[in-house]
């Protein structure tokens, strides 16, 4: 039975084989015709790639029509930007005159140098407002600069006995102090030219017609992160010293690593191909033309990025050194064919045409299932992992391409010699030996080894259950980063960095007048101020209750039982009106202009991404209780896209990891031309990614961004190795009709370039292993492992499940 | 601070109109149009009932009503505004003495109805929003033209009427911290030396303010504003706009200096 499908479909394999050798004739033929259309072909793509950006934002991770990143787009555009650079600044004595100096000068300074400033705020201009008898005072805090220790005394009680300064400017053992710098929520887009046009004569409806305004970029959050710490940097001393955190100075520190691994891990990945290559070859034109290949290719998939807009984010930063090792694979067996061939016969058309036929269908089998594999990714939920998924399965095919066509035209076109290297053929015997040992243990043991299998399989199926997803940017980083170190430390000193925003809408305008909500939110406070998840505490709450409170103190001779917002509607409104009018714009950043919806801020801890949906659940719930059906309330913000992402992450596993298997798996029943083998050909694909994961899961590894990855490149890549044997297999096997013997051939063939290129793609991902972040090291790790599993995989499983098949259906 | 409020009328003009200085060296050209919109009479004595519409980003619309009384006395000017609406803010009062000396910080109090009680409010910040409005305290003052350095950039036509267009740059970052704004542009008609149009750079936030002179009447011999549009954009995008509209203006009235009181600011109108 197998062998009439075999015979079958052994006879379209023909035809097409001989379709790739005639294509290699052709392409000698006019190889500089082909070369001159591939050069326009190539330098047009180029034209694109000055366009490619880098984005490492936090909110890069959705796409742009997520949900959940649209409710937070809302609330940006509503409040303004959450994202805040916080400056702590650690002294013996807060309360010194120099240092209170050196504090308004620095405050001064980022204020007037700063791009893309929206505000700075510190003690220097922290909003006071009290009364002093008949007087109602609003003004900054050091509006009038303290001349005598005597104003300097009054000015430290001021503000230790102001709760609303206290871990926000100020630490509760005052050694701290803060500049919270805050930025715009759009990119400028500056057309001073046509400022004319500023007057338009159509009402505020038009602006519905206008270009959608970008948020802040990637690039000019990284600008504004490097000017103000280019400007703290002039006044860090022993009694200054200037810790940075907040989510922009995460994501700015996450990008420099990001672009310094990429560069790192390209320079291995060029440097370890090349010397496999030397090694391998032993022949200039062997070690530069693949080069030359996967170059171009990788450019080429770059170009296409910048031509379709797309950034680089965390994710797609693997792009370099992945494709340089898949492309090379299919460049290295190409070649060892042909100089295999023209070392013999000396003909290079020939020897072109040859290496075309016998290796050109795998080639291109195996592309297009890495590629398949890579596909998954692109319905992912998480936006760069789509990317990842489109781009790399793009510069695969893109790879395929120039390995096919390229290639040949270029070997085509330069002189070469014929070489019979001795050394080589020692060599040789001793691979040779070693694939021999291989083709015997898994034919003689073939039961002992799909038994032995078996167990693994089952153990490894267990380690899969522990497998947990875990988010969170910061813990990436090495702990002795600064942006690491200055986030955990504020955590502790400043009650943490990180804000929950709760948008609460009572639907009607002037809803915030109505005193049973001002109650509502006033206890929200109370319970927000005492509330605890999972060990993270709430470390401060804001919202205009603030403004109210102290507004109503401030009207009642700064009386500290006045505290409390006022209970009667009119007197609310009344109090709004007046501090709208006292000189401050703090309110536009709590209330929106119709007082229906309000900004309710919490500050907690830096928290993973479990930590926060956790936490957003338990406010929405006490907010949900609290206001009844008088106001819904809604929480966002960093933490929110955070849960988001990992659940996106979660959901999109899922999905790529059912989807590659499923195509590849009808990839390998199309391309075997037997349902049964194909389905047995799956399974040395798919034990050394379930051995990988399990180690995941016994080892505690969590699945992130990054490691989720693992199992769909895995099995694209994987299945490359089973695809290369079972192609050679099946023509020995016709050729000998004996289990045995075609197995030894095969693996005298095939084995070697498995071999090979076994060692250059886990060198690929092991090069990962280099980086700073510890999800990019893990990734590195656990891939290439699978990728040497796969290769014993292929060398023991795929002949001894071969044996067993064939043996039975012979009998 | 050199502040002559001439609120009611607005000579919103923003920068511009007051006490002329010695000129300096910038243009002589833009600086005589500027002493010429500066002398123009706008009144010294005023009442007048403005409607104010605040317009957010998403085009939603909050309208206060305000009557107003302002009269100089001498170049000290009073105000003192009464809100007529909406209902939570009837008789919020405001009172007002702007000073012309530049070291005395304005007197201002205000009236909560809801507490009975009037406060002086004690604030020297003038680039602040008034009345939650795209105006700040700084529009609704005169400002010393001394401070400013004024170049003639071109003559244009708005609205069927000759203008020139004047650009001032503050002299000092006194002047800019007292303002808000870093740069500015006057659009000053030909024939009446009326500011028709400006546009102010804010600081903060790298905001543009477009002001644009919708309504303009003859009353009592004195050009006076009927209908004031500003808008404040970032980049292309509206953020906010503000229309100001003046109805029952009346000149030269009987206006005491009892008018300007806090006993007056708590009785109400």
């Amino acid at each position: 039975m197998a062998t009439t499908q075999m015979s079958q479909s052994g006879s379209l394999k023909q035809r097409i084989e001989k379709g790739f050798h005639d294509f290699g004739l052709f392409v000698f033929d006019n190889k500089l015709k082909i070369l001159i259309f591939m050069l326009v072909v190539i330098a047009s793509l180029f034209s694109q790639l000055s366009k490619i950006t880098i984005d490492t934002s936090s909110e890069g991770f959705l796409h742009e029509d997520d949900p959940i990143l649209k409710v937070y787009n809302d609330f940006r555009e509503q409040f303004g930007r959450d994202e805040l650079i916080m400056l702590a600044i650690k002294t013996p004595d807060v309360f010194t005159p120099e240092f209170l100096t050196k504090l308004k000068n620095l405050h001064q300074e980022l204020e007037d140098n700063v791009p893309y400033l929206d505000e700075v705020n510190s003690l220097i201009n922290a909003r006071n407002t009290r009364g002093e008898g008949d007087n109602l005072i609003v003004e900054d805090l050091f509006e009038n600069w303290p001349k005598t220790p005597q104003e300097l005394e009054e000015k430290k009680q001021l503000i230790l006995s102001n709760k609303l300064y206290k871990n926000l400017y100020i630490s509760e053992d005052s050694k701290f102090t803060t500049i919270v710098i805050s930025s715009v929520v759009y990119s400028p887009s500056s057309n001073e030219e046509n400022i004319d046009s500023g007057f338009d004569d159509s009402e505020i409806q038009a602006d519905n017609n206008q270009a959608e305004p970008e948020f802040l970029t990637d690039a000019e959050n990284s600008e504004m992160v490097r000017k103000v710490h280019s400007i703290a940097d002039k006044y860090k001393t022993d009694d200054f010293v200037i810790y940075s955190a907040g989510s922009p100075v995460v994501v700015d520190a996450i990008k420099k690593s990001m672009q310094k691994d990429m560069q790192t891990s390209t320079k291995f990945a060029l440097l370890t191909i090349a010397l496999v290559l030397l090694v391998l070859f032993r022949r200039a034109s062997g070690v530069l033309l693949p080069l030359l290949v996967v170059i171009l290719t990788l450019l080429s998939t770059f170009s296409l990025m910048g031509a379709t807009g797309t950034a680089l984010k965390l994710p797609t930063q693997i792009l370099p050194s992945f494709l340089l090792a898949v492309g090379v694979a299919a460049s290295v067996h190409l070649l060892s064919i042909f100089y295999n061939k023209f070392n013999d016969i000396g003909n290079k058309r020939e020897a072109i045409g040859f290496a075309l036929g016998h290796s050109g269908l795998a080639i291109a089998m195996t592309s297009l299932t890495t590629a398949a594999g890579l596909l998954s990714f692109s319905m992912s939920e998480v936006a760069p992992v789509a990317d990842l998924g489109v781009f790399s399965a793009s510069g695969v095919l893109v790879s395929l391409l120039y390995t096919l066509i390229l290639l040949p035209a270029l070997i085509a076109l330069i002189p070469l010699k014929q070489k019979h290297d001795k050394r080589t053929m020692s060599r040789t015997r001793f691979m040779d030996n070693i694939l021999l040992g291989f083709a015997h243990l898994s034919t003689n043991y073939s039961k002992q080894i799909v038994g032995i299998s078996a167990v693994i399989f089952f153990v490894a199926f267990f380690g899969l259950l522990k497998i947990t997803f875990f988010h969170d940017p910061l813990k990436w980083m090495p702990e002795n980063w600064e942006a690491r170190q200055a986030t955990e430390l504020l955590d502790v000193k400043m009650k943490g960095t990180n804000v929950i925003e709760v948008v609460v809408d009572t639907g009607k305008e002037n809803g915030l007048y109505d005193p049973t909500i001002i109650r509502a939110l006033d206890k929200l406070h109370g319970t927000m101020d005492q509330l605890s998840v999972d060990g993270y505490d709430v470390g401060k709450t804001m919202s205009f209750i603030d403004v109210l409170k102290e507004t109503n103190r401030a009207l009642h001779e700064n009386r500290d039982e006045f505290y409390t917002p006022p209970d009667n509607r009119d007197l609310i409104a009344q109090e709004l009106l007046l501090f709208e009018n006292s000189g401050s714009d703090d309110l536009e950043d709590l209330v929106d202009s119709q007082f229906s919806k309000a900004r309710f801020s919490i500050k907690t801890p830096w928290m993973d991404a479990a930590g926060n949906t956790a936490f957003i659940h338990k406010i929405e719930d006490e907010f949900k209780q609290t206001l009844n059906d008088n106001a819904t309330a809604s929480a966002t913000g960093m933490g929110s896209l955070f849960g988001r992402t990992m659940n996106a992450a979660i959901n999109s596993t899922k999905v790529s990891y059912i989807a590659a298997a499923v195509v590849i798996t009808i990839m390998m029943i199309m391309l075997l031309g037997s349902v049964k083998l194909g389905l047995v050909s799956m399974v040395p694909n798919l034990l050394p990614i379930v051995i990988s994961l399990s180690i995941m899961g016994y080892f505690h590894m969590p699945l992130d961004m990054f490691t989720m990855l693992i199992g769909s490149i895995a099995m694209g890549l994987v299945v490359d190795d089973t695809i290369h044997f079972l192609h050679n297999f099946k023509r020995y096997y016709l050729k000998y009709n004996d289990v045995n013997k075609a197995v030894e051939d095969t693996l005298l063939s095939t084995g070697r370039a498995i071999f090979v290129t076994t060692v250059v793609l886990s060198l690929g991902f092991f090069i990962f292993m280099t980086a700073d972040m510890a999800n990019v090291i893990r990734f590195g790790l656990i891939t290439g492992t699978t990728i040497i599993l796969a290769l014993l995989s292929d060398l023991l499983l795929a002949p001894a499940l071969m044996k067993i098949m064939y043996e039975r259906d012979k009998a | 601070m050199k502040l002559k409020i001439l609120f009611s009328t607005l000579s919103i003009v923003a920068f511009l109109a007051a006490p002329i200085g010695n000129a300096v060296a910038d243009d002589s050209k833009a600086r005589a149009i500027m002493e010429k919109v500066d002398a123009r009479d706008d009144g010294d004595n005023q009442v007048s009932d403005m409607e104010m519409i605040l317009i957010d980003k998403r085009g939603k619309k909050r309208i206060r009503k305000i009557r107003s009384y302002t009269k100089d006395f001498g170049e000290d000017s009073y105000r003192i505004m009464f809100f007529l609406k909406p209902a939570d803010v009837k008789n919020t009062a405001f009172l007002t003495y702007d000073y012309d000396d530049p070291d005395r910080d304005d007197d201002q109090w205000l009236y909560l109805p809801a507490l009975k009680k009037s406060k002086r409010i004690s604030t020297s910040d003038k680039s602040g929003s008034f009345m939650g409005s795209d105006f700040t305290y700084s529009d609704m003052t005169s400002r010393d033209l001394e401070d400013y350095d004024f170049t003639f950039k071109k003559e244009m036509e708005v609205n069927g009427h000759k203008v020139w267009v004047i650009e001032s740059i503050p002299r000092t970052k006194k002047v800019i911290k007292e303002t808000g704004y870093t740069k500015g542009m006057a659009f000053v008609r030909q024939d009446n030396y009326v500011v028709i149009r400006s546009i102010s750079w804010v600081k903060k936030g790298k905001k543009l303010k477009f002001m644009d002179m919708k309504g303009l009447k003859l009353i009592d011999g004195i050009w006076t504003p009927t209908e004031i549009h500003m808008t404040t954009k970032k980049g292309r995008k509206t953020e906010h706009k503000t229309i100001l509209k003046f109805s029952n203006i009346k000149f030269n009235q009987n206006l005491d200096k009892n008018m300007f009181t806090v006993r007056r600011l708590e009785k109400g109108l």
